[in-house]
């Protein structure tokens, strides 16, 4: 406990030994936390983490030049993009649906990705953008809720936990940080929904969409959005607005994952199959193949009128 | 176009990457997972070396196959190791797979602005004893899957993984479904089959392939021990073992 | 008024809405490209050339197999470097010429006048027609062996290479050339050059195609050796009858069944 204690306290031999280093620059690229049980993420109660920069006059466009894959097809580190994910606040709560594809240029990289990161029970993320940088912030925000948790004895409301975040990204404004998220949770307030991206845009709201097949959801939620929508009902839109999206989006699909937050936090309601949708739906009933098909053509006449 | 003189200005950019070739790939099963990459290291049209390990045993359960520039990717992976080394002396116990998998994500995190231009791919067997994959991208985004196919022939070889070990586009038979895990020997059999194939229409696959094996506690090694070009890591047979099988592919 | 002329040669009129597209980032269609190794070396009675069999679209294997050496006379043959079309068309347009040419002047055609067709040619399309060509042959006047650059340039020599594998084949020919080879040491250091490149440029691959001219025989060796054999896969992959997903199924008799009947008389065929 005391070493803990003088680890983080302000004066004493120990932070006096620790001001010296910082004033020498004789910290070393690993701190002593590496060595313990804080390998990994440990490091990172101590504040921001320090990241190295290329040494060259304009560090970021050196990341774009060897990143960017809109402006340049052939960069060599391709980051992952193209993505529908979405998230409403209504009566019974906040209800988060996502895609699960990932694309380099016009491969297809994963079909299985989680874009919806679990901060803690009460609070999801989704992920939009670079997904590492949306991985990572978002776990770390997790750290500092819980640290919140710890300091003042109540969970953090979700308004407090996305400023921190947005706080956090628009300090590497210009960077090339690339994010587009939503936090949701419930806090004392209710059901809350916030829209944080990288450019430092932080929004309050009851309905967001993010990403490539964005517009394609908004067509199907708009239309189908009340704040009295039942739990199935709420449950239902979400699936088919990114059931809309994985359709009509050459960079969205595979699969839908659907989260429900309530009350007593999240639940994770289920994955399905973007094309077993379009074939069946989730109970039998496909949501576009057979009104698409059916009276097209002679050998395929309606169902009886 | 600069030509040394002062009368115009000039830009260099700094280019500290290149694309070394080669493909990995990593397939989960129940209580194992293997995971491969061939050994040539290439760079434009001329080859580097026939022999360039791209795959690393970090600890009696774990493995680590690295992808894409060559000079990143041996720096990356003494930095794993050193720091799993360090948790050892920490800890007196290796690092459980999922923890190495957190620790990959943040060492490469740490250069977001200055990427390591690597493919990772993390197999060998979790605390509960089942085989498990994870795949990063440069800057450390990851996922456990069941089977993964990174590097230059990543296309070629990534849809024939979806066919054979997910499945995909195939109907089951009526009344019967799809196995969820395979068998080793026929897990062995589309590994090689992958790279022999990749050898043959990608100009960056070929010379040799190495597997590593990674067997869960208790697992029988039947098939394995004393076959053709196999070799053990593992000193003790009580735990997790490790095994590495090697084969030559096509050279041209 | 749009012009319906067409002019002789390459139609530009594209060029302008390609840079466009190539500069809002949307690649051109690779063309195949024989990132080869082709060489041809003179010995005591004629002309021995080599070629490896391997096509590629940038890092791809297009064809295992493919043929270099191409047919320009009897006695005269052509390996093709670089634009897999560009190698094939410009070879057959020089070999009708060819052709054409011992026809009118009722003579074996020479090595030089293959030669002097395809420099021409070349240079006239300023390096746009993408081959890179060994020329060897036999005529009246003895065994002789060129190279002819893109651009449309000419080297005359006793042993040469080309392709992305030169300078592997090159290496080969500077070590172990010699003047006044037999036909056998003269193979024998092809397919060792041709193997250098095989082995060791990516570009090349797979087998060595020769060709032996002397005066009054050429002998194509086609897959002269095979040193990159396919090796047999594990396993099968043959897939279950019913493995496809289908939403309908139809049958329909494609069978069309007529009856004959019998009208009129029968017509008098005797």
């Amino acid at each position: 406990m005391n070493s803990l204690v003088s680890r983080f306290s302000t004066t004493g031999p120990i932070a006096e030994l620790r001001k010296a280093k910082e004033v020498l620059g004789d910290d070393d690229e690993f701190s002593d936390a590496v060595w313990g049980s804080e390998a990994g993420f440990g490091s990172l109660a101590n504040g921001v983490p320090k990241f190295s920069i290329p040494q060259v006059p304009d560090p970021s466009a050196f990341l774009r030049l060897h990143t960017d894959d809109h402006s340049d097809p052939s960069c060599r580190i391709k980051i992952k993009h193209g993505t529908t994910t979405l998230a409403f606040r209504f009566q019974g709560g906040v209800i988060v649906a996502v895609d699960s594809r990932a694309s380099a240029g016009s491969y297809v990289a994963s079909g299985t990705v989680k874009k919806v990161i679990e901060i803690n029970p009460y609070l999801l993320g989704t992920m939009a953008g670079g997904a590492a940088d949306c991985q990572y912030w978002e776990t770390y925000l997790g750290i500092q809720c819980r640290l919140h948790e710890l300091r003042n004895r109540e969970r953090i409301s979700v308004a407090a936990a996305s400023k921190y975040l947005s706080n956090l990204v628009y300090s590497y404004k210009g960077m090339g940080l690339s994010m587009g998220t939503m936090i949701c949770g419930w806090d004392k307030t209710g059901p809350a929904v916030f829209y944080v991206d990288s450019d430092g845009t932080r929004l309050k709201g009851d309905l967001f969409s993010v990403g490539s097949g964005s517009t394609f959801a908004y067509g199907v939620l708009d239309q189908g959005y009340r704040w009295d929508l039942t739990d199935e009902e709420a449950q239902e839109l979400g699936r088919r607005s990114i059931y809309a999206a994985g359709h009509r989006d050459a960079y969205s699909g595979n699969t839908i994952n659907l989260y429900h937050v309530k009350e007593d936090g999240w639940k994770f309601i289920g994955n399905y199959d973007v094309s077993k949708m379009h074939y069946e739906g989730p109970n039998g009933v496909g949501y576009g193949y057979d009104i698409r098909t059916e009276g097209r053509s002679s050998a395929n006449p309606p169902a009886t009128q | 176009m600069p030509d040394g003189s002062f009368s115009h200005p000039q830009q260099r950019s700094f280019n500290p990457y290149t694309e070394n070739g080669g493909t990995i790939l990593a397939i989960a099963g129940a209580d194992f997972t293997v995971i491969a990459g061939d050994t040539r290291q290439s760079e434009g049209y001329s080859i580097q070396t026939r022999y360039a390990p791209k795959v690393f045993r970090l600890t009696d359960r774990a493995v680590l196959a690295v992808n894409g520039f060559a000079a990143d990717g041996n720096m990356f992976v003494k930095k794993v190791k050193q720091r799993l080394e360090w948790y050892r002396h920490a800890h007196a116990k290796d690092m459980p797979l999922r923890a190495i998998a957190r620790l990959i994500q943040t060492m490469l995190y740490a250069q977001r602005f200055f990427p390591y231009y690597v493919y990772n791919i993390l197999g060998g067997i979790e605390e509960d004893g089942t085989g498990a994959v994870y795949s990063f991208d440069p800057v450390g985004s990851y996922e456990r899957e069941a089977c993964r196919a990174a590097g230059a022939a990543q296309s070629l070889v990534q849809p024939f993984l979806d066919n054979q070990i997910y499945f995909k586009n195939q109907q089951a038979a009526p009344g019967q479904s799809h196995p969820l895990h395979l068998p080793l020997s026929d897990v062995l059999s589309i590994v090689i089959d992958s790279f022999t194939s990749a050898t043959e229409r990608h100009i960056e696959v070929g010379d040799g392939l190495e597997m590593y094996v990674v067997l869960a506690k208790g697992r029988s090694a039947q098939g394995l021990e004393g076959g053709r070009g196999v070799q053990e890591l593992t000193t003790r047979t009580d735990g997790d073992r490790v095994f590495v099988i090697r084969r030559e592919l096509k050279k041209d | 008024m749009t012009s319906f002329y067409s002019g002789p040669g390459f139609d530009f009129s594209n060029t302008v809405r390609n840079n466009f597209l190539q500069d809002r980032g949307l690649p051109l269609p690779k063309a195949t490209s024989t990132g080869t190794t082709i060489v041809g070396c003179i010995y005591k009675d004629g002309v021995v050339l080599g070629a490896d069999t391997r096509a590629t679209e940038g890092p791809i294997v297009a064809d295992k197999n493919c043929e270099k050496i191409h047919y320009i006379t009897e006695s005269i043959r052509c390996c093709g470097a670089g634009t897999a079309a560009d190698t094939e068309f410009t070879t057959a347009l020089i070999s009708s010429n060819m052709e054409m040419h011992a026809l009118s002047t009722g003579r074996k055609p020479r090595v030089v006048t293959a030669m002097t067709m395809l420099k021409q040619m070349l240079f006239r399309y300023q390096g746009h027609v993408g081959a890179a060509l060994v020329l060897g042959g036999v005529d009246v006047t003895g065994p002789h062996l060129f190279t002819i650059a893109p651009h449309g340039s000419t080297d005359k020599l006793p042993y040469v290479t080309m392709g992305s594998g030169s300078l592997a084949a090159m290496a080969v020919f500077e070590a172990g050339w010699k003047p006044d080879m037999t036909r056998e040491e003269a193979l024998e250091l092809v397919v060792a050059a041709i193997s250098a490149g095989i082995f060791n440029d990516l570009g090349s691959g797979s087998n060595v195609d020769a060709c032996v001219i002397t005066a009054n025989k050429t002998e194509m060796l086609r897959n002269f050796v095979r040193p990159n054999e396919r090796v047999t896969k594990e396993r099968s992959y043959g897939f279950r009858r019913g493995t496809t997903a289908w939403k309908k199924e139809q049958i329909r008799s494609l069978i069309v069944s007529e009856e004959v009947v019998k009208h009129g008389e029968a017509m008098d065929v005797s």
